[in-house]
C-alpha cells in the first residue's frame, strides 16, 4: 500500500450518496457544509448520464446544497471529450435530457455508438442499428456500465447490461469513460494539484465508487443509502480488498453519510 | 487439409441447423437458400440418418415446421430437435414457474407451464418483445430470487435476416447475467446435452454423425466439443471471417447445404 499522505480532496458522488432522485439523503447538506469547512478541495463526481450538467445543478441547489458548476464532473463530460478527440459521429443512446452536452457534436451518418442511460431508446429496433454499425467498424463508447439505479419503484437496470449485450453480440470492447475508470478519476482531480494518494472518494456503489477509487490509489468509503439493494451480491467480488464499509445498523439509514463521513474525516485528519 | 474421403469416413448421420442452412427468414416468412430443398431430399433418400437441430425460439416447432413445408422442404416435427419442448421438460422436472421472456409467437409452446408467482426467468429470442420494460421485469424477478435461475433458449449473438444480421436472444442473456451477477442456463447449442438428446434421437454416437450449420460457435464449436464433427456453410450468418476464428476450426467449409451433401454422399460412410 502507497503511503498515506494528509488528506486533500475528497470526490463525493450525487446520486444515492447526496440525493435518490429529488429528495436529499437527510443529514447530506450538513455533512457537506462541514466538509467545506475541513479546508479540503470537493469534487462532485457522478455517473448520472440522464442529466446535462446543468440541470444536475439546478437540482442540487433546488436541495440546497452549496455546489457550483466548475465542482461537478460527469461522465457525460468525458464521453464529449472522447468523441471529440476521436473525431466521430456519435449514435446518442442518451437520454433527450442529457444531449444538451452534446451541442455542437455531429450526429448525422453516425460511425459511432454512445451509451448511456436511456430506456427509452433500448428497444430491439434501435440497439439492432448500433449493432449493425459497430459490425460496420464503428467504435462503442459507453458513459459507464454500472448494472442498475435505484428508481422510487425498485432497482431498474442501467446501460452496462445493454453495453454487455452490444459487445457479446459484436466481440468489440467499450471504451468506458465514467466509473470506475481509472481515467475519470484521474480527470476529476485535474486542476485541483492533488494526488490520488491525497484523495478520499465516497459513494453508495461498491464496484463503482469505492473500488474505481482504490484503484487509481484512493481510499474509498462506501455510505449504504440504499437499504433495499442486494449487499452480499453486490459486496461479494470485493471481499479482500482494502474497502472500508459503514454498515449502518438497520432504520439508522438516514443519517449515514453525516455520521461516516464524520468518523471517517475525524480519523484522517488527526 | 486430409482428404474429403478421410474427414467424412464414417459417417452415418447428419445433424442439419436450420435458419441459415435451409433459409433465409424474412419478417414472418424465409426464403429456401439455393439448393438446399434438394439437398434435403437427397440426403433423405440416401443411407444416411437426418435430423434437425435447431435453437429457434421466436416460432414454435408447429409453425417453424409448417412454413418450412411451405417452403418445398420434406420435414415433420418429429424430425426436429429444438428448445422449447426441452425447455418445458426442465420446467416441469425442476417445479419452476418461469416468469416468460419470450415472442408471442412461441407462448403457445408455454400453454401447460405454471408461470404464477415466478420463481425462474426463461428467456428466448424475443425480437420486438425486448422492450427495456420486459428486460426490467425479468431483472426483477431474478433479483428477488435467493437463488436466481435463468434459462435461455439458445445464446446466438446473431443471425441473419433478408434485411441483415439481426441480434438474437444471446445478447440479452448476457445483459442479464451481467446486471444480476449470474450465469444462464442454455437450452439449446452449443449446449452438450442439447447434442446429446439429438444424437440419442438419432441412435448415433458422438463420432459417427456430422454437424452442418452456419454458426462457427453455436454449431460447429458446439458439436465438435461432443465429439463430431462439423461443417460450416457459406451462407445465412457466415462471415469471412469464421474461416481464420481463433478458437473454432471446422472439418471443411462449403458454399452451401447442397455443396456439403454432394462431399457427403460421396464420401461418407465408406
Amino acid at each position: 500500500m502507497a503511503a498515506r499522505r494528509a488528506l486533500k480532496a475528497v470526490l463525493v458522488d450525487l446520486s444515492g450518496t447526496l440525493h435518490i432522485e429529488d429528495a436529499a439523503v437527510p443529514g447530506a447538506q450538513e455533512a457537506l457544509k462541514r466538509l467545506r469547512s475541513a479546508s479540503v478541495v470537493v469534487r462532485f463526481v457522478t455517473n448520472t448520464t440522464k442529466e446535462s450538467k446543468r440541470d444536475l445543478l439546478e437540482r442540487l441547489k433546488k436541495l440546497e446544497f452549496d455546489i457550483s458548476e466548475d465542482e461537478i464532473f460527469t461522465s457525460l463530460t468525458a464521453a464529449r471529450s472522447l468523441v471529440e478527440q476521436k473525431q466521430v459521429r456519435p449514435m446518442l443512446l442518451v437520454d433527450d435530457r442529457a444531449l444538451p452536452d452534446f451541442n455542437g457534436i455531429q450526429t448525422s451518418d453516425p460511425n459511432a455508438v454512445v451509451v448511456g442511460l436511456a430506456p427509452e431508446r433500448f428497444h430491439y429496433q434501435i440497439l439492432n442499428q448500433a449493432f449493425r454499425l459497430l459490425l460496420d467498424g464503428a467504435p462503442l463508447i459507453a458513459i459507464h456500465k454500472a448494472r442498475y439505479y435505484k428508481r422510487k419503484d425498485g432497482l431498474a437496470l442501467g446501460p452496462g447490461p445493454f453495453v454487455t449485450a452490444l459487445e457479446y453480440a459484436t466481440d468489440i470492447k467499450a471504451t468506458v469513460v465514467g466509473k470506475p475508470e481509472k481515467t475519470f478519476f484521474l480527470e476529476a482531480l485535474r486542476g485541483t494539484g492533488c494526488e490520488p494518494e491525497e484523495t478520499v472518494m465516497i459513494g453508495d456503489d461498491c464496484r463503482d465508487d469505492v473500488g474505481g477509487a482504490q484503484n487509481v490509489g484512493m481510499l474509498g468509503i462506501l455510505v449504504k443509502t440504499a437499504p433495499g439493494a442486494p449487499f452480499a451480491r453486490l459486496t461479494g467480488s470485493l471481499r479482500g480488498s482494502r474497502t472500508c464499509f459503514f454498515q449502518s445498523p438497520p432504520g439508522a439509514g438516514k443519517a449515514s453519510i453525516e455520521q461516516e463521513m464524520k468518523k471517517k474525516l475525524i480519523h484522517l485528519l488527526t | 487439409m486430409a482428404a474429403w474421403g478421410q474427414r467424412l469416413a464414417g459417417v452415418r448421420g447428419v445433424l442439419l441447423d436450420i435458419s441459415g442452412v435451409l433459409f433465409d427468414g424474412a419478417e414472418g416468412s424465409g426464403v429456401p437458400i439455393a439448393g438446399s430443398v434438394e439437398a434435403v431430399a437427397r440426403l433423405k433418400r440416401s443411407r444416411l440418418k437426418v435430423r434437425f437441430c435447431t435453437n429457434e425460439s421466436q416460432k414454435s416447432l408447429g409453425d417453424l415446421v409448417e412454413l418450412l413445408q411451405q417452403l418445398g422442404f420434406d420435414i415433420s416435427e418429429g424430425e426436429v430437435t429444438a428448445p422449447a419442448p426441452a425447455t418445458c421438460l426442465i420446467l416441469k422436472e425442476r417445479g419452476l414457474r418461469p416468469y416468460l421472456l419470450i415472442s408471442d409467437g412461441i407462448r403457445s409452446e408455454f400453454d401447460q407451464i405454471d408461470t404464477s408467482n415466478p420463481n425462474c426467468v426463461v428467456i428466448a429470442d424475443a425480437g420486438e418483445s425486448f422492450s427495456y420494460q420486459n428486460m426490467n421485469k425479468a431483472f426483477q424477478v431474478l433479483m428477488e430470487l435467493e437463488n436466481p435461475v435463468l434459462i435461455s433458449l439458445g445464446k446466438g449473438r446473431y443471425y441473419k435476416e433478408t434485411s441483415g444480421l439481426m441480434l438474437d436472444v444471446g445478447a440479452y442473456v448476457k445483459a442479464l447475467e451481467y446486471a444480476c451477477g449470474i450465469e444462464a442456463e442454455v437450452v439449446g447449442k452449443p449446449s452438450p446435452e442439447y447434442f446429446k438428446s439429438a444424437l440419442q434421437e438419432m441412435g448415433l454416437e458422438a463420432h459417427q454423425a456430422i454437424m452442418i450449420g452456419d454458426d462457427i460457435v453455436g454449431d460447429v464449436g458446439g458439436a465438435q466439443r461432443c465429439g463430431m464433427r462439423a461443417l460450416q456453410v457459406r451462407t445465412g450468418k457466415f462471415r469471412p471471417s469464421d474461416e481464420h476464428h481463433p478458437e473454432v476450426k471446422a472439418d471443411g467449409y462449403v458454399d452451401n447445404l447442397a455443396e456439403a451433401v454432394d462431399l457427403l454422399l460421396q464420401h461418407a460412410d465408406k
